[in-house]
C-alpha cells in the first residue's frame, strides 16, 4: 500500500488542488497532513474546508497554533523586521478571514500522528517551531527519532523535501563513577539504530529552489519514499494573494520559487516564548 | 589553572554548605559553582541563603544557578507566568507544596528570581539539569545519544549536570554515523564523527566535584561533615 504525506499547504488552494488529484489519480487513498494549513495564503478557510471534506488526517502546524493562540513566537523566527511585519500582517488578515468553525478546527488537531513505528509531527516532536533541517547534526537528527521512539518521522516546517537516513552509528564510552570501590573505568561500545526523517517538503509554499509544490509518497510494501513535485497554476494564487492585500512579496516569491526568501535567520533556534 | 568546585543539593543545609567551604579553604580552588538545589522542603533554608548572598570571609564566592526546587518555589510564588509549582504538586501533594514555602522567606524570592538558568564558562555548560529543562536528570546510564544531543544543543565540550544527585563522568570518546540523504538535487552520503565530550554528574550535598579545566581533570570528593566519616569520593 501507498500512503501520501502532504504538509505546508498555506491557504494556496491551487496548489493544495493539484496535490490532491496527483495523488487520486496515482489511487492513493491513505493521506496524512502535518500542519500549517494556513499562513501567507490567500484562501485559509478554502483550504482547511477541503481538507475537512475529504477527512484527511492531520497534524497541528506552527501557523495553525499561531492562529489559535495568537502571535506568541519571537522575533527570531524571521530575518528582519521588514520579514517580521509582513508576517504579522499576514498572520492579522489569517485570522480575521478564518471562520469560528475553521479556526476550532485548526485548535483541534494534534501535535503528533502515530502509526505503528512511523510518527507524523509539523516541525519536530519537541515543538511545532523546530526545523529539522536536512543538514543538521546527525546524532542530534537520530536523537529526534529515537527518543519519539519511531522507526521513521515524518516532518515539514522547512518547506524543503527530503529523505535522510541514518545508520551504522555507534558511540563509543568511558564510564566512571563515584563509588566506594571505583575500580577501573567502564568502556562501552553502543550501537545507534537505524532510523529515518522523512521531509514532506510545502505544498503551497515551496523551498526548493522552483515554483512546484511538493509533498512524498511512502511505499509500505519496499519501504520506500518517493519525493513528488507537482505543477500547479501559481499564476491563479498570486493573484489571489494581490486581490487579498497581502503583501505582494508572497506572490512574488512563489512566482520565482526562491529558496532563501525570507527563511529563518537562525534555524536551529527554537523559540521559548 | 586553578580549579573549580561544583556542588549542589544543599537543600537549605548550611552545616553541608560550611563543611565544604572549610574544605575548600584548604585546597587550590579559585572558583565555586553551586549548581541549584540551594533549598528544599525538608528544613529552613534561609540561614543558608543569607551566607550565600553575603559570604562569609574566607568563603569562597559562590556563583548560584537556579535549580528544580527553586523553579518549584518560583513558580508558586508567581514570578513564572501562569504555571504553578505543577510537578512538585504532582510528585509530593499539597503538603510538599507547603513546606517548600514554609522553608523560604518572602524577602529572598527577589534573590532567587534572580538566578540564571546556568553558565556557560569556557568550554563547559553548568547546568541543573540539561538545556532542555532544569528537571532533566541525566545519570551515567542515560543513552549517550541523548547525553551527545544535550552536548550538541550547548555547543558545549563539557555539561557538568546536577539533577540526578549522581556524581559520574561520562566520556564520549570515538564512533560515528552514516547519514544518507536524498532530495530533489539528487543522493549524498556523509560520515559525522562522535566528538570527544564529557557529561560530568556533580553529586549532591557533601558530594562535590573538583575541576581543573587547564588539565580536564576530574575528581569527586565528599565533604568530611559531620553525617558520615567515611569518605565515598575518591580523587
Ligand atoms: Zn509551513
Ligand atoms: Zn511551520
Amino acid at each position: 500500500m501507498a500512503h501520501a504525506v502532504i504538509s505546508c499547504l498555506h491557504a494556496n488552494l491551487a496548489a493544495t488542488e493539484a496535490v490532491l488529484c496527483d495523488i487520486d489519480q496515482l489511487g492513493i487513498d491513505t493521506i496524512t497532513c502535518l500542519g500549517d494549513l494556513v499562513g501567507y495564503g490567500p484562501q485559509p478557510n478554502e483550504v482547511v474546508e477541503l481538507i475537512r471534506a475529504r477527512q484527511i488526517p492531520s497534524c497541528q502546524g506552527c501557523w495553525d497554533e499561531d492562529i489559535i493562540e495568537g502571535l506568541n513566537s519571537c522575533e527570531c523566527s524571521y530575518p528582519s523586521q521588514l520579514a517580521e511585519r509582513r508576517g504579522q500582517r499576514a498572520h492579522h488578515w489569517t485570522a480575521a478571514q478564518l471562520s469560528e468553525e475553521n479556526k476550532a478546527f485548526l485548535a483541534s488537531l494534534p501535535l503528533s500522528l502515530r502509526r505503528d513505528r512511523l510518527l507524523f509531527v509539523h516541525g519536530s516532536p519537541n515543538s511545532q517551531h523546530e526545523y529539522l533541517l536536512p543538514d543538521m547534526n546527525a546524532f542530534a537528527a537520530l536523537e529526534r527519532v529515537e527518543a519519539a521512539q519511531a522507526d521513521t518521522l515524518f516532518c515539514g516546517h522547512t518547506h524543503r523535501p527530503y529523505v535522510r537516513e541514518l545508520r551504522e552509528g555507534v558511540i563509543k564510552m568511558r564510564l566512571r563513577r563515584a563509588v566506594a570501590n571505583p575500580g577501573p573505568d567502564i568502556e562501552r561500545e553502543v550501537d545507534l539504530p537505524v532510523r529515518r526523517i522523512v521531509n514532506a517538503g510545502s505544498v503551497g509554499e515551496p523551498r526548493h529552489g522552483g515554483t512546484s509544490a511538493t509533498y512524498v509518497i511512502h511505499h509500505e510494501q519496499d519501504d520506500s519514499v518517493e519525493i513528488r513535485e507537482v505543477p500547479y497554476d501559481v499564476e491563479r494564487t498570486c493573484q489571489a494573494i494581490v486581490a487579498a492585500g497581502l503583501p505582494p512579496l508572497f506572490a512574488w516569491r512563489l512566482r520565482h520559487g526562491f529558496e532563501y526568501a525570507e527563511r529563518a535567520d537562525d534555524a536551529s533556534h527554537v523559540c521559548e516564548r | 589553572m586553578a580549579m573549580w568546585a561544583l556542588l549542589s543539593g544543599l537543600r537549605g543545609d548550611l552545616t553541608v554548605y560550611a563543611a565544604v567551604q572549610a574544605e575548600l579553604r584548604r585546597q587550590r580552588v579559585d572558583t565555586l559553582f553551586v549548581l541549584g538545589d540551594l533549598i528544599g522542603p525538608e528544613r529552613e533554608a534561609n540561614a543558608l541563603l543569607e551566607r550565600l548572598q553575603q559570604p562569609r570571609r574566607g568563603d569562597l564566592q559562590p556563583h548560584c544557578i537556579y535549580g528544580w526546587w527553586e523553579e518549584q518555589l518560583l513558580a508558586e510564588r508567581g514570578f513564572r507566568g501562569e504555571r504553578r509549582a505543577d510537578a512538585l504538586r504532582q510528585s509530593g501533594g499539597e503538603a510538599a507544596v507547603a513546606a517548600l514555602l514554609q522553608a523560604v522567606d518572602p524577602g529572598h524570592m527577589a534573590w532567587l528570581a534572580s538566578l540564571q538558568f546556568g553558565f556557560v564558562e569556557l568550554d563547559c555548560a553548568l547546568l541543573h539539569g540539561s538545556s532542555t529543562d532544569v528537571g532533566d536528570s541525566l545519570t551515567a546510564d542515560t543513552a549517550p545519544l541523548q547525553l551527545l544531543d544535550r552536548l550538541t544543543r550547548m555547543e558545549a565540550n563539557r555539561l557538568f549536570t546536577a539533577r540526578s544527585g549522581e556524581q559520574f563522568c561520562v566520556e564520549l570518546c570515538g564512533g560515528g554515523i552514516e547519514s544518507r540523504l536524498r532530495d530533489l538535487e539528487g543522493e549524498r552520503q556523509q560520515h559525522q564523527s562522535v566528538p570527544s565530550r564529557k557529561v560530568i554528574g556533580v553529586g549532591s550535598g557533601l558530594h562535590y566535584t573538583l575541576y581543573d579545566p587547564g588539565s580536564d581533570h576530574i575528581a569527586f570528593r565528599r565533604a568530611g561533615g559531620p553525617i558520615h566519616a567515611t569518605g565515598r569520593g575518591f580523587v
